[in-house]
C-alpha cells in the first residue's frame, strides 16, 4: 500500500489554461505525481490558469491537503490562478473548513470552471 | 593633495623643534603623534576674535585679555590658524617662529589660510569617524553584555521538562531582547513529589542574571532541605535580603506537587497567582507573601489545593499579563483568567494563551519583558486499555459493540481502516454527509496512530472498537505509543501556511475535530486512544 494510488493527465486546450485530471487518491504518496503534473500544466510558468479536475477523486487525506497548499504556494509565486471542479460535497466542505476555497475557486463541473477563466 | 600629510608633519615638526630650542617653553605637542588637548574657556575673548575675524591670528598683534592667547604666547606660538568647520571651531594649528627667523610673508599667510580651508573638513570627517567608532564599540559592548546575560539565564534553566505518568508538564519561556530575569525550575523530591517554581528578578541584563543565579541555587538548596514551600521562601528571603543590592527583589511562586495524589502545597512571594483550570471554570490559588529580598524575617502563607484528573494548573510571569497592545492597553489578569477559563483542550493551554496574546498585541509588538508560562496538566489516567474499554462501556451504558478489529501499522493503510469502520456502521443509516465525515475522521485518527503512535512499526497494531447506543456511535482508535505525549499542534492557518510561517501539512487533528461531534484523547501508560463520537442526527436509527 506504500505506492501512490493516483493517476493524472494534463490537457492543454489553450495556451492560457491547463487542466489536470486527477483519478484516485490524493495523499502524501501523490506528491511526485501531482507536482510533475503541475509543472507540466504550468508550461514553463506561462499558463495563467490551472484547473484541477477532481471528478474522479476517490479519497483525499490531510497530507493530500498539504500537497494542495504546496501547489497553491507555487501557483501564487508564478502568478497563476488555481481553480477546482468536480469535488464531492464532502470534499467541498473540507475546502471550506480549511479555507482552501478562498484561494482556490470551486466550480461544480468543467464547463462552469472554464467559463470562470479570466480572458 | 598627496603632499598633505608630510606638509602637516613639517609644521608640527617645526613647532616641536622650536620648542626644543626654547627650554623654558611648554608646548602642547610632545611628539609628532601625540598632542595634548588645549581647553579654551567658553568666555575666552579669543573665541569672539575667531568668530568675528576669520583666518590667521598673529599672536603678538592682538592685545586682548585672553588666557589662551597668553599661554600660546608663552609657549612661543607666533601664528594661530583656527580650523573651522560649519561654523564650529574644531581645532587650532599653532605655529612658532620661522626657522629662518624671518617674519612670515603674505604668501605664507595665503598658503596657511588655504590650508585651513582644506584641512578643516578633513579633520571634521576624521573626528566624526572616530566618534562613530566609539559609539560602535559601545553598541558592541552592550550586545556582548546582553549575550552574556542571556547565556547565564539559559544555562540555569532546566534542560528537560520532567515527565511522569498521568501528567503533562509544559513550559513556554520567551526572553525579551533586553533579557529580563524570569526563570523556572523543577526539583525532584522524595516520595514521588516534584518541586516547581517560577520566579522573576526585577531589573534586566547582567545584574538580573547574577541575582537569578544566586536565587536559583539558594531556592534549589532550600527546597531539597526544607521541603515545605513556606519555609523555603522564608529562608531564601532572609539570605537574599543580605546578599542582593537594595531595590532589587525576586518574585517567586513555589509549589510542591504530589504526583500520586495531585495535591499541591504552595507559597507565593509576590508573584502572579496560579490559575487552576477545570471544566469551564477557573480558580485563582491565593497565598500571600512579600517578594524575596525586600525585608528580612517575613512569613509566607502555605496553602493546599488538588489538581484533579482533567484539570490544568497554569503558572506565569508578569511578561504575559503586562504585555501592551498599540493602544497601550494591558493584556491584564481578567483577560488571562478568562482565557484559562474558556480553554477547551486541544493544542494546549500555552498555545491558547500565546495565540490570543499575539492577536492582542498585533504584529508590530516588541516584547517588553520575559514571558514564562508553565502548565501542569493531569490526565484522566487509566491503568490499561482494558480499563479504557470498560470506561467506554460504562459511559455508554446499553451500548452495543458493532465491531472490533486490529490493523498493522503500514503507511497508506488508513483508508482501509475507514472503509472497515464504515462497513460496520452501515446498518446505522447515518445521513450520507455524517457517514463521510466519520470516514475522514477515522482515517486521519488511524493515520496518526500508525505514524506517530506506532512509528509505522508493522508489528504494532492499531486497535479499533466501534460501539453504538441509541443516540450515537463511538469509535475508539488505540495505538501502542502511550509513553510519549501527543505533541502539541498549532491551529492550522492557511494564510500562515501560504506565507511560509507554518508547514503546509498539519491538518490532521484539525480535520478530526471538525468532522465529529466530540473528540476525546485518553492516554494511559502505554497507549493513546482517540475516541470519536458522532450523533445520528436526522434520519438515523
Amino acid at each position: 500500500m506504500t505506492q501512490a494510488n493516483i493517476s493524472t493527465s494534463v490537457r492543454k486546450p489553450n495556451p492560457n489554461y491547463s487542466i489536470i485530471d486527477i483519478q484516485g487518491e490524493v495523499t502524501g504518496f501523490a506528491e511526485d505525481n501531482l507536482m510533475d503534473a503541475f509543472s507540466q500544466a504550468s508550461n514553463g510558468k506561462t499558463t495563467r490558469t490551472i484547473l484541477l479536475n477532481f471528478t474522479d477523486l476517490e479519497y483525499m487525506n490531510s497530507s493530500g491537503i498539504g500537497l494542495l497548499v504546496t501547489m497553491l504556494i507555487r501557483s501564487q509565486r508564478q502568478k497563476q490562478n488555481l481553480i477546482a471542479f468536480g469535488l464531492s460535497r464532502h470534499y467541498q466542505e473540507i475546502f471550506r473548513l480549511t479555507r482552501l476555497n478562498e484561494a482556490i475557486s470551486i466550480y461544480t463541473d468543467e464547463s462552469g470552471a472554464l467559463a470562470a477563466i479570466p480572458s | 593633495m598627496s603632499n598633505k600629510p608630510s606638509f602637516w608633519k613639517r609644521i608640527f615638526k617645526r613647532s616641536q623643534d622650536q620648542s626644543n630650542q626654547d627650554s623654558s617653553s611648554n608646548l602642547e605637542m610632545t611628539s609628532e603623534s601625540e598632542i595634548k588637548p588645549l581647553d579654551i574657556p567658553s568666555d575666552d575673548p579669543l573665541l569672539t576674535l575667531i568668530t568675528t575675524s576669520p583666518g590667521l591670528i598673529e599672536v603678538n598683534k592682538h592685545n586682548i585679555d585672553s588666557p589662551t592667547l597668553d599661554r600660546l604666547r608663552a609657549d612661543g606660538v607666533k601664528l594661530v590658524l583656527p580650523l573651522v568647520s560649519q561654523g564650529d571651531l574644531i581645532g587650532l594649528l599653532n605655529l612658532g617662529s620661522r626657522m629662518s627667523e624671518q617674519e612670515y610673508s603674505s604668501d605664507d599667510f595665503h598658503l596657511l589660510n588655504n590650508l585651513a580651508t582644506q584641512a578643516s573638513p578633513a579633520l571634521r570627517v576624521a573626528q566624526l569617524a572616530r566618534q562613530q567608532q566609539l559609539e560602535a564599540q559601545e553598541r558592541e559592548r552592550i550586545i556582548y553584555e546582553l549575550q552574556v546575560a542571556r547565556l547565564i539565564q539559559e544555562t540555569l534553566l532546566p534542560k528537560e521538562i520532567p515527565s511522569s505518568s498521568g501528567w503533562l508538564l509544559d513550559v513556554h519561556w520567551q526572553p525579551a531582547r533586553e533579557v529580563g530575569g524570569d526563570f523556572y525550575d523543577f526539583i525532584h523530591l522524595p516520595e514521588n513529589r516534584l518541586g516547581i517554581l517560577v520566579a522573576d528578578v526585577t531589573d534586566k541584563g547582567i545584574p538580573a542574571a547574577m541575582v537569578m543565579a544566586t536565587s536559583r541555587s539558594l531556592l534549589r538548596e532550600a527546597a531539597e532541605r526544607l521541603i515545605e514551600p513556606g519555609k523555603v521562601l522564608a529562608y531564601a528571603n532572609d539570605v537574599l535580603h543580605s546578599e542582593i543590592p537594595p531595590k532589587m527583589f525576586v518574585t517567586c511562586l513555589y509549589l510542591v506537587l504530589n504526583l500520586e495524589s495531585g495535591e499541591i502545597l504552595f507559597s507565593n512571594a509576590g508573584h502572579n497567582p496560579p490559575y487552576l483550570h477545570s471544566k469551564d471554570q477557573v480558580s485563582e490559588l491565593i497565598a500571600t507573601g512579600m517578594p524575596l529580598g525586600l525585608m528580612p524575617e517575613m512569613d509566607y502563607d502555605q496553602n493546599r489545593a488538588t489538581i484533579q484528573p482533567g484539570e490544568t494548573l497554569m503558572l506565569s510571569s508578569d511578561g504575559l499579563v503586562e504585555a501592551h497592545n498599540p493602544a497601550y492597553e494591558m493584556f491584564g489578569f481578567p483577560r488571562v483568567q478568562e482565557l484559562v477559563r474558556n480553554y477547551e483542550g486541544g493544542d494546549g493551554l500555552i498555545a491558547h494563551l500565546m495565540q490570543n496574546l499575539r492577536t492582542f498585541v498585533g504584529e508590530a509588538y516588541e516584547q517588553e519583558d520575559d514571558i514564562t508560562i508553565l502548565t501542569i496538566e493531569r490526565f484522566e489516567v487509566l491503568d490499561s486499555a482494558v480499563d479504557t474499554y470498560k470506561s467506554v462501556i460504562e459511559k455508554f451504558e446499553g451500548a452495543q459493540v458493532l465491531g472490533e478489529f486490529a490493523i498493522a501499522s503500514e503507511p497508506g493503510s488508513e483508508r482501509r481502516v475507514a472503509e472497515q469502520v464504515l462497513e460496520v456502521i452501515a446498518p446505522l443509516n447515518l445521513p450520507e454527509e455524517r457517514y463521510e465525515r466519520l470516514g475522514t475522521a477515522v482515517a486521519e485518527a488511524a493515520m496518526n496512530a500508525m505514524e506517530h503512535g506506532n512509528s509505522f512499526d508493522p508489528k504494532k497494531n492499531v486497535e479499533i472498537n466501534v460501539l453504538a447506543d441509541e443516540h450515537q456511535v463511538t469509535i475508539s482508535i488505540t495505538d501502542q505509543g502511550g509513553s510519549s505525549n501527543i505533541p502539541k499542534t498549532t491551529q492550522p492557518d492557511l494564510e500562515a501556511k501560504l506565507d511560509g510561517e507554518q508547514p503546509t501539512r498539519g491538518w490532521g487533528m484539525f480535520l478530526i475535530k471538525n468532522m465529529v461531534d466530540e473528540m476525546n484523547i485518553i492516554q494511559t501508560e502505554d497507549r493513546h486512544t482517540i475516541e470519536l463520537l458522532m450523533h445520528y442526527g436526522d434520519g438515523g436509527v
